[in-house]
């Protein structure tokens, strides 16, 4: 309270009317210039596992010998498999998992998303930990086809193989589960959806076997023909659906084992060769970021980090003369490491972004950027709020929220974005300086925030069309989002080309329909802004909690909402608009697919078999927040120009 | 008039439809809805209803276990509709007409216009009013007020005996008012806290009315006596319907006590986790006190403004009880509006709806976080239910300020529009 | 006093005349499906209900026998077990299950009391000294983990009344078994694991089983109602091994792989080649003998056990004829063939080693496997901390015949069942098969859940019981101290009702693997800051909202004007802060 008494007096300091956009964009630039340093040494620290009860690498590894030529027989056999029909495919892999006296049971699934049949079949292989309890697993998995679409030999005889040996060990404390999937992504998406009774029956079936909670994941990836083929890294992958991250420790663990047990080196995020340079640590982090804000999933091992479960992919690139048995015995034991944990991994870090294999960034030093940014939009709203209620022209029936009691559109000719650079031009006579609706400073969020303390009805606002139009617009997100879900492909792109054109038109439009209101008085169309930035600051700062790098990808494509302001039309108003309709939402994912290099029906169609399959939320957030945002502000630059 | 009838008609029809379809339309929501704990508490809970509606139907005494914590009377009038899970219309449609009558008593405060201008005093501002239509329509589209009708919590009854009460205080109907409320209090206890304003309010209304005025005195003790008995009844009545006093401990002894610490928007559960055993009862004691304390202090200050009393009582319950949830919140700010004139005089609007705002954004985003994704700990979601809590205390200390400086523009007009301090 | 000796002396003499068939041991071994050998030790030794009143102990321990009386317990079970027997492959369990604990300890006894209360308390008395005497925490079976079960068990022994005997049943799911339960196992046999088919029990070997239970039951028995009873009490330890793993030698257990000549490869494969093998499993039994098995040797029979008649015969095997089995041994022993063959019983020698040896086999009839009459599986769906559902499968193999079982669930308070959303469906049927249930709701911090139904399952079919339920948050000293990976929620025990009927009435029962419960955690560090924090945000509204109502308000011109602009800032916080002082202060 105090401090607010004091603040108060600041009221009569107009100045500070001047600062906010001046604010905003010094909070932008420092949010960007926050990630740049993040590489550097003192910003970063050095990986190190916390959980104690891993103690990785400390055991010895026996999945040699004999285990190789069993190894490359299985190889053979699995190089047999790829061509067979699902059916004939899933007896032989569940007759290879019973040799080993494993339960085994297998599990159909079949997908539709945007009229495409996605549909195959996994199999998976219970090893009951001798002395457990069925009441905690692990699962080692390998897909037949990896992510790039190759065939996964190596990967699946891998698992073969390390089944077979891991049933001769009696230390298991948890039970061991072998899912070999049918694909890289739906099949564990389908299998865990169907293990924790998550899944739609009429598309996945349901698991006839199952063990206890799941403890940790781990995916295989090795697309070596029958003849094998010896590679020179391991590239661990991490990022979860929606950018969830797996427990550092897993990663650490990993990295730990290769890279120290085995003297297998580690890479991560494609970068091949990395000589840890601060470009390369920027380029690591960044495309981290980039993989983590668009949410898609990277692997297998994606489908289990939604459900709280640690999961990683180790995939072996380039050639070098690391051979199979280098893997298993990595795989050996990071499994007699999971094996160890007492409780479900949580020492270590959830929220990371990592530089290389052996350093990160947590999320104490790196999350500011997304607040500051996020702040901005804050920051910008309650300066809009500021000045809509500096209003000077009485409103004739102040009470009034309804439309029909609005008084017509004012003929002031101050405008709001002048006035709010220079409000001490009106110079108001002293007895006049208590009716001027004073302001006070408060934190809130972090957000410095003038607000004002309304004091007469002339300061009164015009809140009900400001507030529905921006609800409607937000609402109104809606209805590409679920066209996108459900087109079927062939109709994907000539949509997508159609919402370009409309998303361009709509807010010219918008403007002008509400024009033949003598809608929205330029009061309004500042409380309009001051909504969406409101609205979209908010809903950046809980996504930054959720998907950091999502959030800060949209915050900085939208961070020019914060500077248009209505104009008298003119130049002005158009290059506004020039600006915004370059930065609308559509706009950038087609420039993005551009520039990726990505015909722009495969994003479309990814997206919507994300929908379907992986729970992927990011193009929720295009189209409710992102894009309504948009929307508003582009809307009061048209008003302006209309 | 008529077209305020014809206004409010087509309001509540498209009220109702509007839930309807809702319920319709997403079958599974209601239930998603009435497992959020910001929704529902332990002794709001609507799962726990149907969980005591079906041991009472089996002849389990629900009460001899530490599910359910909500009223004996709601067992029987419950059970005669048909089981939620398989024919859900009947139960959707009664919350449903219990939203609409709470918004139409609403309205019938709102008419009585006594928010502006009682028997001892008017606002000078009073003719900044917004329409009853515009607050009812305020309260049946609040999203609060949605969601807590789709999680279908018995704070909805609660809230509708409140609002009832309110209206029947602020026409003059003794009997009427009395009932409604000592059911309130009977569904959850805290609203006996409102007697002594409405008590005031009804006053005020019956000399208003008729112009011989039964002595205050009388009429408190009578009114009193009549809350006693109607409590007292009701108590008696589910006794002999359990057949037992095991509902006392079960339903108020919970509130009292606290033993179930499931998460909730308000500010008991974490302090009572971490509290220490040794100071556990104690701290219990204080919390009540606390609670207990705002009735005599705003009743006595502002006694010349009992509805205002009552509204800003409401809205201590939704920070201070030990199992708030939003259902309280949304009452308390649907109550907001009917008192228009004031809000030229509060000063922290922004920064409370804008706190109150992220709250309701970041506050399933963090709890998220914490019980289903793992990443974060209950630390997060304990830190939101703290900014709802300051965002709802700052409404009400605004508003009460606002109220003061009203009355002070009453009691000495030369001070309108000045810079007041407090001395 | 001269009297009262001369009747003990013939009531000791009265003992010995019974001596001869007093004791009675057996150890039964069964090979079961993927080279494990089921070896199930039964023990049984009687007393004269006659001088164990009297506390006259002769092969009774004396240690048992006096808390059993001290807790007036009539009837006594007590089960410590690990692992899961896996059905599936090793089909019908070791006495139908009735000598089957869950996992960790398990405990449930007749105790003659009054009143309900006195029952518990004598129920304390005997929880907290069993758990001395059996060095495991018993102890911690309090209020919150003691159900009183109503079908699913039945008394075993013969009671004169069973008016005033109640049944008190407790769990510890998370309790390890190990070496230090077996050890005062063994303190009770007469002949303390020195001689007899005991002295093959080892703690390596034992706890290194892929399910082991031990059982400890006490019963009277009567041969007429009423007259000469004995007080009997039997225990067990059922144990599965792994041969292969169990002939390892104790100073390299490590499983190495083969040298690639041991391992025989599929030369039928187009790729089979020096560096490239299929692994054949070979279809033989493996060779075992007792001693490597066992880790020790059996060293003769125990002299207390009968020397002639099938109590004497004290180890059994059963195989299928064909399977050629060699004695080792240096004293006398007697072989005898049973049960069509299959079962071979031998007479132990006394005082000289005795050992079996098989020699590896390849078979052509498959190995003695009874069927089991019901699979039971259960598992939690749904993720998060905030709350979940039990799912339990059970499958009656059985073609022909419906099976009537009961199914109990004893569940911790802060796991919080919803029974209105059990659902019981079997596809193949209409029928409704949940035929009661029993229903004692849990209260929180005071007692348990207490769930029992009666459930039919038709033939071949499934049955699916699912019901929700929601995890309490607990306070913070409730939670273990140290690491930990969850609550475990007891098994589920399944009894059989009909239509089989075991011999005796002992009962057929299978129990579920435990749960586990990963609730919802506070952060234990914060209990100070948490009451800081709360206790502001109260201050603050009651400090506002008080502060309000106590002061005045005047115009700002009627109290000495503090000027305006940054002057006024400053001004303002000398002020503020003089005020801190105590000085009094005006705000705003």
């Amino acid at each position: 309270m105090a401090l607010l008494a004091t603040l108060l007096a600041l009221r009569k300091d107009a100045r500070i009317l001047k600062i906010p956009p001046y604010l905003s964009a010094f909070l932008i630039l420092v949010g960007l210039g926050w990630l740049l340093v993040l590489p550097l040494n003192e910003y970063s620290r050095a990986t190190y596992v916390s959980e104690n009860a891993l103690l990785p690498g400390q055991v010895h590894t026996y999945f040699t010998g004999s285990e190789h030529n069993i190894f490359r027989a299985y190889r053979h056999e699995v190089a047999g498999l790829v061509d067979m029909p699902v059916q004939q495919r899933t007896e032989k892999l569940s007759e290879l998992f019973r040799a080993t006296n494993l339960k085994v049971a297998t599990q159909k699934y079949a997908y539709t998303p945007s009229g495409r049949n996605i549909s195959n079949e996994n199999v998976y292989a219970v090893l009951q930990g001798p002395r457990a309890d069925a009441t905690e697993a692990i699962v080692l998995m390998a897909s037949l086809k990896t992510m790039d679409d190759e065939h996964n030999y190596s990967g699946v005889a891998l698992v073969l193989a390390l089944a077979r040996y891991f049933k001769r060990w009696s230390l298991w404390s948890k039970d061991i589960i072998f899912l070999v999937s049918g694909d890289s992504t739906s099949g564990p998406q389908a299998w865990v959806d169907a293990y924790h009774d998550a899944h739609d029956p009429s598309k996945v079936e349901s698991l006839a076997i199952k063990s206890g909670a799941l403890q940790g994941a781990v995916g295989v990836e090795y697309p070596a023909g029958p003849w094998g083929h010896r590679y020179d890294k391991l590239h661990v992958v991490y990022d979860g659906t929606n950018g969830q991250l797996p427990n550092l420790d897993l990663f650490n663990t990993a990295v730990n084992i290769a890279s120290g047990q085995m003297g297998i080196r580690c890479t991560l995020q494609r970068m091949w060769n990395h000589r840890d340079t601060y470009q390369e640590r920027l380029q690591t982090m960044l495309r981290g970021m980039l993989s983590q804000g668009l949410g898609h999933a990277t692997g297998p091992h994606s489908a289990f980090i939604p459900y709280h479960i640690d999961a990683i992919t180790l995939v072996t690139v380039g050639d070098g003369w690391h051979d199979e048995m280098g893997l298993g015995r990595t795989v050996e034991s990071l499994f007699r490491s999971l094996n160890n944990l007492l409780e479900h991994l949580h020492q270590s870090f959830f929220f990371y972004l990592l530089l290389e294999a052996k350093r990160f960034v947590s999320i104490g030093t790196y999350l500011p950027s997304a607040m500051l940014i996020a702040a901005n939009f804050s920051i910008t709203a309650i300066a809009l709020w500021v000045q809509s209620g500096r209003w000077q022209e009485p409103i004739p029936n102040p009470a009034a929220t309804k439309p029909v009691s609005k008084p017509a559109t004012s003929e002031s000719s101050i405008e709001p974005k002048k006035q709010a650079e220079e409000p001490t031009q009106q110079e108001e006579p002293p007895e006049q300086k208590d009716t001027e609706p004073p302001t006070t400073l408060v934190s809130n969020d972090g957000a410095t925030a003038i607000i004002p303390t309304a004091a007469l009805p002339i300061s009164e606002r015009p809140l009900f069309l400001p507030a529905a139009f921006v609800l409607t617009a937000h609402l109104f997100g809606l209805i590409p989002l679920a066209i996108f879900n459900t087109l079927p492909v062939e109709e994907l792109y000539p949509s997508f080309l159609l919402a370009a054109n409309i998303t361009i038109l709509l807010p010219l439009g918008a403007a002008f329909f509400l024009s033949q209101f003598n809608r929205p008085t330029p009061q309004e169309t500042t409380l309009i802004h001051c909504f969406s930035l409101l609205f979209l600051g908010m809903f950046l700062s809980a996504l930054a909690t959720l998907n950091f790098s999502q959030s800060l990808m949209v915050g900085l494509l939208t961070a020019p909402l914060s500077f248009v302001r209505r104009g008298k039309g003119g130049l002005g108003s158009a290059a506004q608009f020039a600006l915004l309709a370059a930065v609308n939402p559509v706009m950038v994912v087609q420039a993005a697919a551009y520039a990726a290099k990505v015909p722009m029906l495969d994003v479309l169609v990814k997206a919507a078999e994300g929908w379907e399959i992986w729970g992927l939320w990011t193009q929720v957030v295009m189209w409710l927040v992102w894009w309504p945002a948009w929307f508003c502000g582009s809307v009061v630059v048209a008003s302006g120009l209309i | 008039m008529a077209l305020d009838a014809k206004q409010k008609a087509a309001l509540f029809a498209g009220a109702g439809a509007l839930r309807l379809l809702l319920f319709q339309a997403f079958p599974s929501l209601p239930n998603r809805l009435a497992g959020r704990v910001e929704l529902s508490t332990p002794v709001s809970s609507f799962k726990r209803l149907q969980e005591g509606l079906y041991l009472y139907t089996h002849n389990v005494s629900p009460y001899d276990g530490g599910v359910y914590h909500q009223a004996p009377l709601l067992l029987p009038l419950l059970s005669l509709l048909p089981s939620a899970s398989d024919h859900p219309l009947a139960t959707n449609l009664l919350f449903t007409v219990v939203d609409l009558l709470s918004a139409h008593a609403l309205g019938q405060i709102a008419d009585t216009g006594r928010a502006a201008s009682t028997r001892l005093f008017t606002s000078s501002r009073k003719s900044i009013r917004w329409s009853s239509a515009a607050i009812v329509a305020g309260y049946l589209f609040s999203p609060f007020t949605l969601a807590a009708c789709m999680a279908r919590s018995t704070s909805a009854l609660t809230n509708l005996c409140i609002l009832t009460a309110m209206a029947k205080a602020s026409q003059g109907a003794s009997t009427t008012f009395l009932l409604v409320l000592s059911a309130a209090s009977y569904l959850s206890m805290h609203p006996l806290l409102l007697f002594p304003p409405l008590l005031a309010l009804l006053y005020d209304a019956r000399l208003d009315r008729s112009k011989s005025a039964p002595s205050p005195l009388t009429f408190t003790v009578m009114h009193t006596f009549g809350l006693l008995v109607a409590c007292g009844a009701l108590l008696v009545a589910s006794a002999l319907l359990t057949g037992s006093w095991d509902f006392l401990e079960a339903t108020y002894g919970v509130r009292l006590l606290l033993p179930d610490l499931t998460p909730n928007v308000g500010l008991w559960w974490y302090f009572f986790i971490e509290m220490f055993d040794s100071f556990r009862d104690f701290f219990l004691g204080v919390f009540w006190l606390h609670v207990a304390s705002y009735t005599p202090g705003l009743t006595i200050r502002l006694r010349t403004q009992p509805l205002f009393v009552a509204a800003t009582l409401t809205g201590i319950f939704a920070i201070f009880t030990p199992y708030p949830s939003v259902a309280d919140a949304a009452l308390y700010l649907s109550l907001i509006p009917l008192f228009r004139h004031l809000f030229p005089l509060m000063r922290y609007t922004f920064l409370a709806s804008a706190s109150v705002l992220y709250a309701s954004f970041l506050g399933p985003a963090f709890y998220h976080l914490w019980v289903y994704a793992g990443s974060g700990n209950a630390n997060f979601f304990y830190a939101i239910t703290l900014v709802w809590s300051l965002g709802l205390s700052i409404i009400v200390g605004d508003s009460l300020y606002a109220a003061l400086r009203d009355e002070l523009d009453v009691e000495r007009p030369e001070l309108r529009d000045k810079e007041v301090k407090r001395i | 006093m001269l009297s009262f000796l001369s009747f003990l002396l013939c009531n000791a003499l009265i003992a010995c005349a019974f001596a001869g068939s007093d004791y009675h041991e057996r150890l039964l071994l069964r090979p079961l499906p993927q080279s494990t050998l089921l070896a199930s030790f039964n023990f049984r030794s009687n007393e004269s209900s006659v001088t164990y009143e009297q506390q006259n102990f002769r092969l009774f321990p004396r240690s048992l026998g006096q808390i059993l009386q001290h807790a007036h317990t009539k009837e006594l079970h007590l089960r410590f077990s690990v692992g899961r027997w896996d059905a599936e492959n090793w089909g019908q369990r070791p006495w139908y299950g009735a000598r089957e604990g869950s996992n960790g300890v398990e405990l449930w006894a007749w105790i003659e009391a009054n009143t309900e209360d006195e029952a518990f308390s004598r129920w304390l008395t005997l929880v907290n000294n069993l758990s001395g005497l059996f060095c495991a925490s018993l102890n911690f079976i309090d209020a919150t983990k003691t159900i009183r079960p109503v079908i699913s068990f039945d008394p075993e022994g013969d009671h004169a009344s069973t008016s005033n005997l109640h049944l008190l049943h407790g769990t510890l799911p998370h309790e390890v078994v190990c070496t230090e339960n077996l050890t005062p196992f063994l303190k009770l046999l007469p002949c303390k694991g020195k001689a007899g088919i005991s002295s093959l029990l080892d703690g390596h070997k034992l706890f290194d089983a892929a399910f082991q239970t031990m059982a400890l039951d006490v019963r009277p028995v009567c041969e007429t109602p009423g007259e000469n009873c004995i007080v009997e009490m039997e225990q067990t330890v059922d144990m599965v091994l792994d041969i292969a793993r169990s002939k390892r030698p104790r100073d390299n257990p490590i499983p190495r792989p083969l040298p690639i000549e041991e391992i025989e490869c599929d030369t039928s494969k187009p790729y089979n080649a020096p560096d490239t093998c299929y692994p054949l499993d070979k279809r033989t039994e493996p060779a075992w003998n007792l001693t490597e098995v066992f880790g020790k040797s059996l060293k003769g029979a125990c002299p207390l056990t009968a020397t002639e008649g099938p109590e004497s015969e004290t180890l059994c095997i059963n195989t299928p004829p064909e399977r050629t089995i060699q004695v080792n041994t240096t004293g006398q022993y007697t072989e005898s063939l049973s049960a069509s063959d299959t079962l071979r019983c031998y007479k132990l020698p006394t005082g000289a080693e005795f050992d079996l040896v098989l020699p590896e086999q390849r078979m052509t009839t498959g190995l003695v496997r009874g069927e089991p009459h019901l699979y039971a599986a259960r598992s939690i769906n749904g993720h998060g901390q905030e709350r979940g559902s039990v799912q339990v499968v059970i499958k009656n193999p059985s073609t022909t015949d419906p099976v009537e079982f009961a199914y109990l669930e004893s569940l911790p308070w802060f796991m919080k069942p919803y029974l209105h959303t059990i659902r019981v469906n079997v596809p193949t049927s209409t029928e409704d098969p949940l035929k009661e249930t029993y229903y004692r709701p849990a209260v929180d911090r005071v007692r348990g859940t207490h769930l029992e139904l009666r459930l039919v399952v038709p033939p071949a079919s499934t049955l699916t019981l699912t019901y929700d339920f929601e995890k309490a948050i607990l306070r913070y000293t409730e939670y273990p101290p140290d690491a930990n990976r969850g609550f475990d929620a007891p098994p589920a025990v399944i009894r059989i009702l009909g239509p089989f009927q075991s011999a005796d009435r002992k009962g057929l029962y299978l129990r579920t693997t435990p749960l586990l419960l990963s609730l919802p955690t506070p952060d234990f560090s914060m209990p100070y800051n948490v009451i800081i924090l709360t206790s502001t945000v109260m201050a603050l509204g009651f400090g506002n909202i008080f502060n309000l109502l106590v002061r005045r308000l005047v115009g700002a011109d009627e109290v000495p004007e503090v000027a305006g602009g940054l002057k006024g800032i400053v001004q303002g916080k000398i002020q503020w802060l003089m005020g801190l002082f105590g000085k009094h202060q005006k705000s705003e």
